[in-house]
């Protein structure tokens, strides 16, 4: 049996994404914009997650990411989940990153590309369903 | 302020068009609320969604980097003040300034800083500021490190342009003018 931790729900503000995390699915979604003054209070809780889901288990992560807008200092935050994801795609872990765009709004998609030029695992860049 | 300057102040805003400013000591809460009228107006204007991104996001990092400043050096309300303009060039670009007082030598370091980015292309802004992305942040920091000029050069038509004027005490007044 595998052990498990707490899930986070954390609800959207204006200027913060919503923050959803499955353990069971093995999946992490974020959705909307991320532009707090301070990331770390953010993000530490959501690197926290990351880091202990992969080294507890063997299953797939998945990070589903509809983020529109993020300041520099989200930017870096998202880069530092990033490398997490991509450390552990070095030790032969089934990562995956989605990132949903909408269509409208070249700057979203543009984001997603330079990430996805640093990264070697799974990322697709796909526009928005609705 | 007398009552009758208001009409010539607004005159004034006008005729430099003006879309939206604020003076005054800047909080957390205020860089939002500012940012939710910047969204609604461009929304209302019809700006390009990726143009109004790219405004939002300038203003986002300017009044950021002000506010990280005036807390980091302890400033109070009055030091802490920050001038932030939106509006638009002849042109019809946007134009985003913003500005605060600053140790005079901060403020000549940070001249020195934006008058070198001002010499970079397109790829030599985005390779730098992957570069800076890469830097590991100062200790106890949540800022951008650093990341905010480069992503604020990437996203405007034009070099960014920096004053500094002297005033008393080795402080100086900082402005930052980006057209989009």
């Amino acid at each position: 049996m595998t052990m498990t931790t707490e899930d986070l729900n954390i609800p959207g503000s204006q200027s913060t994404p919503r923050i959803l995390t499955d353990w069971r699915a093995g999946t992490l979604l974020m959705q909307g914009d991320s532009y707090p003054e301070n990331t770390f209070e953010l993000f530490g809780p959501v690197i926290a997650w990351v880091e202990t889901y992969l080294e507890k288990g063997e299953a797939p992560l998945t990070l589903d990411l509809s983020l529109i807008y993020l300041n520099t200092s989200s930017i870096k935050a998202v880069m530092d989940i990033f490398d997490i994801l991509e450390a552990a795609h070095g030790r032969g872990r089934n990562v995956a990153v989605n990132w949903y765009y909408d269509s409208r709004n070249e700057r979203v998609a543009e984001l997603a590309e330079e990430f996805k030029e640093d990264c070697t695992f799974p990322f697709s860049i796909l526009p928005q369903k609705d | 302020m007398e009552a009758s300057d208001l009409y010539s102040l607004r005159e004034h805003f006008t005729s430099q068009r003006i879309l939206l400013c604020f003076n005054g000591p800047i909080s957390r809460s205020l860089i939002e609320e500012i940012g939710i009228a910047l969204k609604n107006y461009l929304h209302a204007e019809q700006a390009k969604p990726s143009a109004a991104t790219d405004v939002f996001a300038t203003y986002i990092e300017m009044s950021q980097n002000i506010r990280h400043y005036s807390t980091s050096h302890g400033y109070g309300d009055l030091e802490g003040q920050a001038t932030v303009v939106i509006g638009r060039d002849e042109s019809e670009h946007y134009t985003v300034s913003a500005g605060n007082v600053v140790e005079t030598a901060d403020g000549e370091a940070l001249i020195g800083r934006i008058d070198a980015l001002a010499l970079l292309d397109k790829a030599q802004l985005k390779a730098a500021y992957k570069e800076q992305l890469r830097k590991p942040r100062e200790p106890g920091t949540g800022g951008g490190a650093g990341l905010g000029l480069l992503d604020i050069s990437r996203r405007s038509s034009a070099p960014l342009v920096a004053r500094l004027t002297r005033l008393a005490d080795e402080r100086a007044f900082f402005s930052l003018h980006a057209t989009i």
